[in-house]
């Protein structure tokens, strides 16, 4: 085993006992779930960094998958009552499969353009639906609740087992991501991202290193949904509405692009803001409007990068210190 | 989906009229828009996501000089000004630190922007829904013409956005500051090295602009209902526009802008309950087939 | 460093001084309330975006009759404490913002300001933490007609669909009989609320004139700003009769739009949402004669009490009162009379009380607002149709639905969907 995999596992299993051991130390639901919803959404955004990051390829349309996972997950639980990990693997087959076609088709384009088909994609898969109320309940969603048998003795209607379930796959789908980032298929990709001409002359098929990437993220943004449908008892349209998919861009710039925790970070910021500024006013749009501004045009970077350069420069100035 | 009503209306020449007009109606509104957003990203080759707040604030400003006045004529212009300043004002303070950067740095600010102008717009003016009301020089009955219904106030509009149209062709093709800003397009550095500042310049682009959108905005405020948040659907439709057309290129703007306008007429005919879908499809349909759009020029 | 003490009365006794009187006057209530632990109620609820003022008038009826019943004495002696909380307008904002009101604000009770979609997510909320919760926005009929959704301890405190659309096809009917309008359109949002609405208009229509036929439908999107399209649609298939469930800032552009194609005055109109003073007050230049549902009209019911609370409201708020303003007002008041009937503020006590109960109320049909046991929704509420006119009292007569018609349609509406 790589010693960074033995690292990032041991870091992991310390990070899921931390979580299982808080609510006992701290008896806030609140906290439980805040740890829900950061799992969901970091799940989404740092697969969204896999393409925005690590991929240069900014998408628009990434909610797709987000509201994707949400919907098949829901509608096969709502539907069927099937056992939940059966769901589970269906719906990141679902992913896997619209992430191929999808992609197939994108990610041939350029930058700009590549955003703009995606944000196309994740717009008309919103108006399907809100038009095919049948099977999706139009624009009101899954209503009634989504049935969640228990399995192997886990029980997601308890919200502690599901927060647990949560942070579980929180750490499992982030350590899945890093070890693709640090694999040869993640240095190739960086490659792609710094000079994709010179990538090509040196023999890499672009198309299928970015195919693959797109199909990776779309699966990560899609348990990510699943999270939040097990969340909301249902599905939403607004869980595929392109808003999410600029929550997820914001996210990443706030949280920071040049460490892999970047976007986790960026969620926990979102959060913390979203609940902590609606519960004292109704203008949140100015409070948040203005953080963004904070960051975009005054740090100019996200959270993490801050910290990182500041601590490049300490080490710096500590190693300019050591040398006169 | 309804398209037997669809074949029909083809075959009907009141019904062609009257819808081709109206598409005609919803397309030029549709076109100031997204000749500033198309103008803006052409010379500063940046996404102003703010765009559509222009729009609201011209419609907003159109409302309370209205309001003030009694007057449309002073209304559509002061309003078009102010929007101005606000986009000169904008440009020089906030954009033109982030040029360069990250295009999601841009996208950044301006989404930042569109949350405060929101909530600013809702502390000035309230949350709840206001109406300008139609100046009493409009308030006559329609015209018919060839069987097809047209109200005056359209007839206007329309002969507004095409005046403006027009002046801004020609501002752009026939006078030196539209040689200026085309130079600025292809080659700005080397303007910097010819002598003209391009800081000011880029702060008048963004001004016209604004002044564009809040025209726009004004020109909309008779017969739409002002809320804050409004100028998110028309940011997205001439979002769409400039994407079918061509960033960058006004021609492609406005038959973009027509375009939309004519799918939406006889999508609402033929499907209804899918007009919107349609409009996606068909802008899928065009970046698969041209993705740097219409009249698009390849960005490097 | 140089110190120095000044004469006199230190600062540190000033400052004990303050704080033992600060304590004195903070205590002094606190001691006489220790008796009673204020009851605090969660509300979430739409405060910011398009859809605003649907809870900043929620809030406003809320606040004003809490304060009438904190004066005298809250519920069962306990005075209520409201956290009302935005969420935006997105449903898995309101799941969230339910669950921390309830888990982490101590709320002990629900009142569910959110609008449809938001309010089917908070009912999954109440499902799950088995809370008391009182919808006073959601006209959904299903959230309480479907008994899949039915919880014991979810009550819908507001107007419903079903029964608005038989008082409308009813009223609708004789005038078509009148007026000789046989050939109909329909012009509605196209989301949930507009296409049931309309369908179920149009369905009662028909039961109560057979002759009618809807000869085209126009839906354009929610809050969509420019219904050219749409007029030149109407004005296409010249229909006698329009029926429209459009409501807020989009029914006022579609009246702005549609003065200047002049389409009032070729067609009839039924607008079952122009009666409400959000619309009546913000439209500049309203047309005489549109057919509409009464949403909240001072004048209807045509009662002193009605009238006076209107004035009342608009006094302390310097605006008219909104369709959400009497039915959040009618849930503080059932709560109200729930605890002195359960003498207690538990929730499922309330909720055993609520089932089945009749109150006063100056928005009922005679005086009266009943809780339906079955399916625990209100009936019994002033709903009627009349015609507007251009200035105050903008709707001067509204011809009152009738109540028996409206139970036995809805019986066999249920029957029909299965929902029995």
């Amino acid at each position: 085993m790589r010693p960074s995999l033995r690292n990032d596992l041991v870091i992991g299993a310390i990070a899921i006992v931390v979580l299982v051991l808080l609510p006992l130390v701290s008896p806030s639901k609140a906290l439980i779930d805040f740890v829900i919803r950061a799992a969901s959404l970091g799940l989404f955004a740092t697969s969204l960094n896999l393409l925005i990051g690590y991929g240069g390829m900014v998408s628009f349309g990434h909610g797709l998958f987000f509201g994707l996972g949400a919907y098949s997950f829901g509608l096969l639980m709502q539907r069927t009552g099937m056992p939940i990990p059966v769901a589970f693997g269906l719906t990141i087959l679902n992913c896997m499969m619209a992430a191929l076609v999808i992609g197939a088709i994108c990610v041939r384009l350029k930058e700009i353009y590549f955003a703009f088909l995606t944000l196309a994609f994740q717009m008309f898969l919103y108006s399907l639906i809100i038009l095919w109320v049948p099977l999706t309940g139009g624009d009101q969603g899954l209503r009634g609740g989504i049935p969640r048998p228990p399995f192997f003795g886990i029980d997601l209607a308890d919200q502690k087992q599901l927060y647990v379930t949560s942070g579980v796959l929180l750490v499992a789908g982030l350590i899945l991501m890093r070890h693709i980032v640090e694999s040869p298929f993640g240095y190739t990709l960086r490659m792609i991202r710094d000079n994709a001409m010179r990538a090509a002359f040196l023999g890499i098929n672009v198309f299928r290193i970015r195919l693959i990437a797109f199909v990776l993220a779309g699966i990560f943004g899609g348990i990510g949904g699943i999270i939040m449908s097990l969340f909301v008892s249902g599905a939403y349209p607004e869980l595929a509405y392109w808003t999410l998919s600029g929550e997820g861009v914001f996210i990443i710039m706030l949280g920071g692009i040049s460490t892999f925790l970047g976007p986790l970070v960026g969620t926990a910021i979102l959060l913390l803001l979203n609940d902590t500024v609606t519960r004292f006013t109704e203008y949140y749009g100015l409070v948040l409007g203005s953080i963004i501004l904070l960051f975009a045009l005054g740090l100019r970077r996200g959270l993490t990068d801050v910290l990182v350069d500041y601590w490049h420069n300490s080490r710096a100035a500590q190693a300019a210190t050591e040398r006169s | 989906m309804d398209l037997a009503s669809l074949v029909s209306c083809f075959g009907s020449s009141a019904c062609l009229v009257t819808q081709v007009t109206s598409g005609l109606i919803i397309g030029m509104l549709l076109f100031l828009v997204a000749a500033g957003l198309t103008l803006i990203f052409g010379v500063l080759k940046v996404i102003n996501f703010t765009h559509g707040a222009f729009y609201m604030l011209g419609a907003y400003f159109a409302f309370s000089i209205f309001k003030a006045t009694d007057s449309y004529v002073i209304a559509m212009f002061g309003a078009a000004v102010a929007t101005a300043v606000v986009g000169l004002i904008f440009e020089r303070l906030f954009m033109s630190r982030v040029y360069g950067r990250n295009m999601l740095m841009q996208l950044l600010v301006c989404y930042g922007f569109i949350l405060i102008f929101d909530d600013v717009v809702k502390i000035i003016w309230g949350a709840e829904f206001r109406s300008m009301g139609m100046p009493a020089i409009f308030q006559v009955p329609p015209l018919f013409i060839a069987g097809g219904v047209v109200p005056p106030f359209y007839l206007f509009l329309v002969s507004m956005t095409t005046v403006i149209g027009v002046t801004l062709w020609l501002l752009i093709e026939r006078t030196r500051f539209g040689k200026i800003v085309r130079a600025a397009a292809h080659n700005p550095s080397m303007l910097s090295v010819l002598g003209i500042n391009t800081g000011v310049l880029y702060g008048l682009v963004f001004g016209l602009g604004g002044l564009l959108a809040g025209f726009a905005g004004a020109l909309a405020a008779p017969v739409r209902s002002l809320t804050p948040g409004m100028g998110f659907s028309i940011l997205i439709e001439s979002f769409i526009v400039t994407v079918i057309g061509g960033m960058g290129s006004i021609v492609g703007a406005f038959i973009g802008s027509l375009l939309i306008g004519l799918i939406r007429t006889f999508g609402t005919v033929g499907f209804p309950l899918f007009t919107d879908g349609l409009m996606y499809l068909f802008m899928v349909m065009v970046l698969i087939a041209r993705p740097t759009g219409l009249f698009g020029k390849e960005i490097a | 460093m140089a110190t120095y003490r000044r004469s006199g009365i230190s600062r540190r006794a000033v400052v004990e001084g303050a704080a033992a009187t600060a304590i004195g006057i903070l205590a002094a209530p606190m001691i006489s309330r220790a008796q009673a632990k204020p009851i605090k109620i969660g509300m979430p609820t739409i405060l910011s975006g398009r859809v605003a003022q649907l809870g900043t008038s929620s809030r406003n009826a809320v606040m004003l009759e809490v304060d009438k019943v904190n004066a005298t004495g809250g519920l069962a002696g306990r005075p209520i404490e409201m956290v009302i909380r935005d969420s935006k307008g997105q449903p898995q904002e309101a799941a969230r913002v339910a669950r921390e009101l309830i888990n982490s604000d101590g709320c002990e009770l629900l009142i569910d300001a959110e609008a449809s979609s938001g309010a089917f997510a908070v009912h999954e909320v109440a499902r799950d933490l088995k809370i008391l919760c009182l919808h006073t926005n959601s006209e959904t009929s299903s959230l309480t007609a479907d008994p899949k959704q039915r919880i014991p301890n979810a009550f819908r405190v507001c107007r419903q669909g079903i029964h608005d659309s038989i008082v409308g096809g009813a009223y609708s009917a004789n005038v078509a009989n009148a007026k000789k309008l046989t050939k109909w359109m329909t012009c509605s949002p196209d989301y949930a609320y507009g296409r049931d609405t309309t369908a179920q208009f149009v369905e009662y229509l028909k039961h109560f004139k057979s002759d009618v036929e809807v000869v085209s439908e126009a839906w354009p999107k929610l809050f969509q700003p420019d219904y050219t399209e749409v007029l030149t649609k109407i004005l296409q298939t010249k229909p006698q009769a329009l029926y429209s469930c459009l409501w807020g800032g989009d029914l006022t552009s579609f009246i702005e739009q549609g003065n200047i194609y002049a389409l009032f005055t070729q067609t009839e109109t039924f607008a079952v949402n122009m009666a409400d003073y959000t619309a009546l007050t913000v439209v500049k230049n309203l047309p005489k004669g549109i057919h509409s549902g009464n949403r909240y009209i001072k004048t209807f019911p045509k009662t002193a009490q009605n009238a006076s609370w209107a004035d009342a409201y608009r006094a302390k708020y310097n605006e008219y009162p909104t369709n959400w303003v009497w039915q959040n007002a009618t849930a503080v008041n059932f709560l109200s009379a729930a605890a002195r009937k359960a003498n207690s503020a538990d929730g499922t006590k309330l909720a055993d009380a609520l089932r089945g109960l009749t109150i006063d109320s100056p928005f009922g049909s005679n005086g009266k607002l009943t809780l339906r046991a079955d399916d625990q929704t209100l009936i019994d509420y002033a709903v009627g149709w009349g015609t507007t006119i251009p200035t105050e009292p903008y709707v001067p007569d509204v011809t009152p639905g009738d109540w028996r018609q409206i139970i036995e349609l809805e019986t066999e509406w249920k029957k029909k969907n299965n929902y029995t």
